[in-house]
């Protein structure tokens, strides 16, 4: 896709912390997407995904506050950088013209 | 930080997490965990553990795996830190280095020593670039008393049945055992061992060939192939272009031209030889080999890449039986040929352990030095840990780390075993042509092969990583608060590793005495059990030439020697001979029987020259002309044809019917490994071909006068002799040498266990000086003092006896066993050594003992 590398998990990750926006954090970003795409996701997979993200610079994140439910740990939030929209952007363009090039016929199942 | 949450996650995998997990990422995943967990726990607690084990495993993975480069600050200064420390530590402490190194040092120079060793066995036969596929042919013989006679003597045409009947056999040669002819060369002659071979010879075996076509030397049923050192010996230095077609009278009746020069076998081949002639030549020769009721040649043969070897054995076994009707009960065995070596003994027709054995027991004696050595390292350094308290401590305080520490005594123990390791080459280096001596072995330590360079950084990491670990995993654990006050208290189970260690050391050492004990008055048995006849001052000289045919005066002249007391001509010498018939047959003897039976061809003097015992009968007498068909037997044989009195009985062998005549006390006629071998003695002075000469008085004088006699009687043959005791003695080289072996080891390993007891018992010392002063002052003797700390030890050592008496009874019945003829250790003989590995440590302990319980107490006191 283009000159951004995005995978569809990581996508899907980056869409999640913007819906999210001043909430984005570990669990949330687990939960709200297990609640929207029905799909489980691991700590792990979801952690690999935000560490590479953040590295490619299309996140970034901050500490927040400690909590007690935490056990004394803070939490780190995410936030998408202009960079990444851009990515996003690109992604759904590049999807879009794809959706607009295909014949209306390839769809029409009907008639074979 | 907040108080910490009431509900707390699994530890263990919240552990193995913290250990893995880059730094950067720990917290926020950790707060993540722990914050699904909480929630999860609302809902079911078990699930929530469940899950938070999986989610954990999950996360191990690249990405969030911490980075595993070492991070210290500055690895090669720390390293370089800790060199100089080490270094100026063990110049500090010279007597505790000198211990230290000295014990590593003789620890492994042993064990390289024998490393070597192990590997010129391992490697025997190994050379040969098909090994993997080279097969030898072994005969079973079912005797009916179920005994199992192993031999590699095989019928000859066997070799074209397995050349023309199986396609899964890719060449088959036939060699003879090793012989000695006469080699004439012009002017010069002498005696050379060699075998007959056929041409396939140098198809299956990799022997290198330095002249002539390896297809064809064996061919030419006129040629002989001599070995390098033969080429020299007869053609001087410039053999290459001298001595191809050059002519030999062999044996004195016919003439072989050189078609070729091989490589000497070389100490790794198993085979030995000096020449090879064609083996046609010699089956034509004797016609007997030709039969299928007759062993032969040795068989060897490839088997083709593909083939599948236990098809063949399966086919091969009865091949014998077929061919022969069933007359005897005799199976094939195929036997990989580079397994020959180690495996070297039969037992009930399946090849057992052999030398396999001795290997196995000096790898283990290898291993035990070696272990023994650091055990010593890891007991000292320990030890001493106290006086090094203040350093551990203090860096500590600056933020040392405890890798940081462990590396720090890695680094000693590194350091201290590779400078023993360059000691013990070298010292290895100057041992080995003793050691080469007593193994009788040519073994070379080559400084500068890559392998040995690779050897010895196996050796210098396997020290350094042994002995180096307890203290390095020990040490660092110091409490800073305690280290830095040197109030060290070592731990009662750092205490108990410490004594655990001392009786390891000293059982295996005690072990290795036992064993050194044993073997050598099994040893000891061997060489001087009688034997059945007297081998002392008994010389023996072939027959061969102008004495065979003059054989009655040779023997009268023989006897006017002063020197002489008494001569006989056998077939064989009767202490190794092997040469039986299935052939027997007597009155009530069961057709379906098959017993092979040695027979030895002997003269009338037989009986009082070799101190033989005639228990029933008479020996035979050269008035009486029908003792020729006479036989005479031993107690085997008797047992074997069971009548209550054999004399008187007929006998027959070949078909000779006689009578027997009389009955001989059982005598060895092969290893003590094996039982006595039924034995039947004909009365044939014509078939004899070794003269055996029994000397009295000045047994030099002796030899003289055989020697001029024989060299005047057969001047075109040279002068060959043996004695009797000394052809037997070489038969238990192996055994002999494994003795000095042990001993030696054993001395080296008690020696090593001594050096660390010293070491700790003046530690020890030390340490309780100023106790050992007040109690002085109080009034304690000398020797209560010296009681007091040789208590401990006199402890040890009892318990290091208690473990190693069993097993080293074990492992010596396991020995004693191969022998049908041996020893039974008496227990006395295990308390003995016991007491003196007792003795040896007392007298080591309570020489530092004496020493600090004699010291004035004023001196110790005075500076509080």
């Amino acid at each position: 896709m283009g000159k951004y590398a995005i995978g569809e998990f990581e996508e899907i990750v980056m869409l999640t912390v913007a819906v999210l926006y001043d909430n984005a954090y570990g669990i949330t970003i687990k939960e709200e997407i297990e609640n929207r795409l029905d799909r489980t996701v691991s700590v792990g997979a979801m952690r690999t995904a935000l560490k590479r993200l953040e590295k490619k610079g299309f996140l970034r994140s901050a500490f927040g506050e400690a909590t007690a439910v935490r056990g004394g740990k803070r939490k780190r939030f995410y936030k998408v950088t202009p960079y990444g929209k851009h990515a996003l952007e690109q992604v759904m363009e590049t999807r879009q013209r794809l959706w607009k090039a295909i014949p209306s016929i390839a769809f029409d199942f009907k008639k074979t | 930080m907040t108080t910490p949450s009431p509900i707390v996650p699994p530890q263990l995998p919240l552990r193995f997490l913290r250990w893995f997990c880059d730094p950067d990422l720990l917290e926020d995943v950790e707060g993540d965990l722990n914050e699904l967990y909480q929630r999860r726990m609302s809902v079911n607690p078990t699930k929530a553990r469940r899950l938070y084990y999986r989610d954990v495993m999950l996360l191990f993975r690249p990405g969030i795996i911490r980075n595993v480069t070492f991070s210290f600050t500055n690895p090669s200064d720390m390293l370089q830190h800790h060199l100089l420390t080490a270094l100026r530590h063990a110049l500090r402490y010279k007597g505790y280095t000198l211990l230290n190194l000295l014990g590593l040092i003789v620890g492994i120079t042993a064990s390289i020593l024998l490393l070597l060793w192990i590997r010129d066995e391992v490697s025997m036969d190994q050379f040969h670039t098909k090994s993997d596929r080279i097969y030898q042919v072994w005969r079973n013989m079912y005797q009916s008393s179920g005994e199992v006679i192993t031999t590699q003597a095989i019928p000859q045409p066997l070799a074209f049945v397995l050349d023309n009947e199986y396609p899964e056999i890719e060449a088959v040669t036939v060699l003879s055992w090793s012989m000695p002819l006469l080699f004439r060369h012009e002017e010069e002659f002498s005696y050379e061992s060699g075998r007959f071979a056929s041409p396939e010879f140098f198809r299956i075996f990799s022997f290198p060939i330095l002249l002539g076509n390896p297809e064809t030397v064996l061919q030419n049923p006129q040629g002989v192939l001599i070995s390098e050192s033969l080429a020299l010996k007869y053609f001087g230095t410039h053999w290459r272009t001298e001595v191809l077609d050059q002519t030999f009278q062999i044996d004195d009746t016919q003439t072989f031209a050189v078609t070729g020069v091989f490589q000497d076998p070389g100490i790794h081949s198993s085979l030995q030889f000096d020449w090879l002639l064609p083996a046609d030549y010699f089956i034509q020769q004797n016609e007997w080999m030709e039969s299928w009721h007759n062993g032969g040649f040795n068989i060897y043969f490839t088997l083709r890449q593909d083939a599948d070897i236990a098809a063949v054995q399966s086919k091969v076994t009865h091949e014998i039986n077929e061919h022969t009707n069933f007359a005897a009960d005799e199976r094939l065995y195929l036997q990989k040929f580079a397994e020959n070596y180690l495996y070297s003994t039969f037992e009930n027709g399946i090849p057992t352990e052999g030398r396999l054995q001795y290997v196995k027991i000096l790898s283990m004696v290898a291993l035990f030095i070696l272990l023994i050595a650091c055990v010593n390292y890891m007991n000292l350094a320990t030890a001493r840990a106290g006086k090094r308290s203040k350093e551990i401590g203090l860096r500590k305080t600056l933020g040392a780390a405890k890798r940081s520490l462990s590396l720090q005594f890695f680094t000693e123990s590194f350091l201290l075993a590779f400078l023993s390791v360059i000691a013990a080459l070298l010292a290895a280096k100057l041992a080995l042509p003793f050691f080469n001596h007593i193994t009788g072995k040519s073994l070379t330590l080559d400084l500068f092969h890559p392998h040995v360079w690779m050897g010895m950084a196996g050796i210098t990491i396997l020290t350094g990583f042994l002995a180096g670990s307890y203290p390095a995993l020990l040490i660092p654990s110091f409490p800073v608060v305690n280290a830095l006050k040197g109030t060290i208290k070592h731990s009662e189970a750092s205490q108990l590793f410490r004594n655990g260690l001392v009786i390891f050391q000293f059982a295996l050492s005690m072990l290795l005495i036992i064993g050194t004990l044993v073997i050598s008055q099994q040893i000891y048995y061997i060489l001087h059990k009688h034997l059945g006849l007297d081998k002392e001052n008994l010389i023996y000289v072939d027959l061969s030439g102008e004495l065979s045919r003059q054989a009655d005066s040779y023997k009268t002249q023989l006897q006017q020697i002063p020197e002489v007391k008494q001569v006989t001509f056998t077939s064989g010498n009767p202490l190794d001979y092997h040469r039986s018939t299935g052939s027997a047959d007597w009155q009530g003897k069961d057709p379906n029987e098959s017993v092979e039976i040695n027979v030895l061809n002997v003269d009338t003097d037989f009986f009082e020259t070799m101190g033989v015992e005639l228990l029933q009968g008479r020996a035979f007498s050269e008035f009486m002309t029908t003792d020729t068909s006479h036989y005479i037997i031993n107690e085997v044989t008797a047992d074997l044809i069971g009548f209550d009195d054999p004399i008187g009985q007929d006998f027959s062998i070949w078909g000779n019917q006689g009578k027997i005549i009389g009955m001989v006390r059982n005598f060895h006629m092969s290893s003590l490994y094996e039982p006595f071998e039924p034995l039947v003695l004909r009365y044939d002075p014509r078939s004899t071909s070794v003269a055996f000469i029994r000397t009295q008085h000045n047994v030099q004088a002796a030899l003289q006068g055989v020697e001029k006699i024989t060299k005047k009687m057969n001047p075109a043959y040279p002068f060959q002799y043996n004695f009797l005791d000394q052809t037997y003695e070489n038969t238990y080289r192996n055994e002999i040498a494994l003795g000095t072996l042990v001993k030696i080891f054993a001395a080296v390993s008690m020696f090593i266990a001594c050096l660390g007891l010293l070491g700790l018992s003046s530690y020890a010392a030390d340490q309780r000086s100023k106790e050992i002063s007040v109690r002085k002052v109080h009034g304690a003797h000398v020797l209560q003092l010296m009681m007091m700390l040789c208590r401990k030890y006199a402890l040890l050592l009892g318990i290091a006896f208690v473990i190693a008496a069993p097993t080293a009874y074990y492992c010596t019945q396991q020995w004693l066993d191969n022998f049908v003829f041996r020893i039974h250790p008496d227990p006395a003989l295990f308390l003995l050594a016991g007491v003196m590995a007792f003795l040896i440590g007392m007298l080591t302990i309570s020489f530092k003992s004496y020493q600090a319980a004699n010291v004035n107490p004023v001196q110790k006191l005075r500076n509080e």
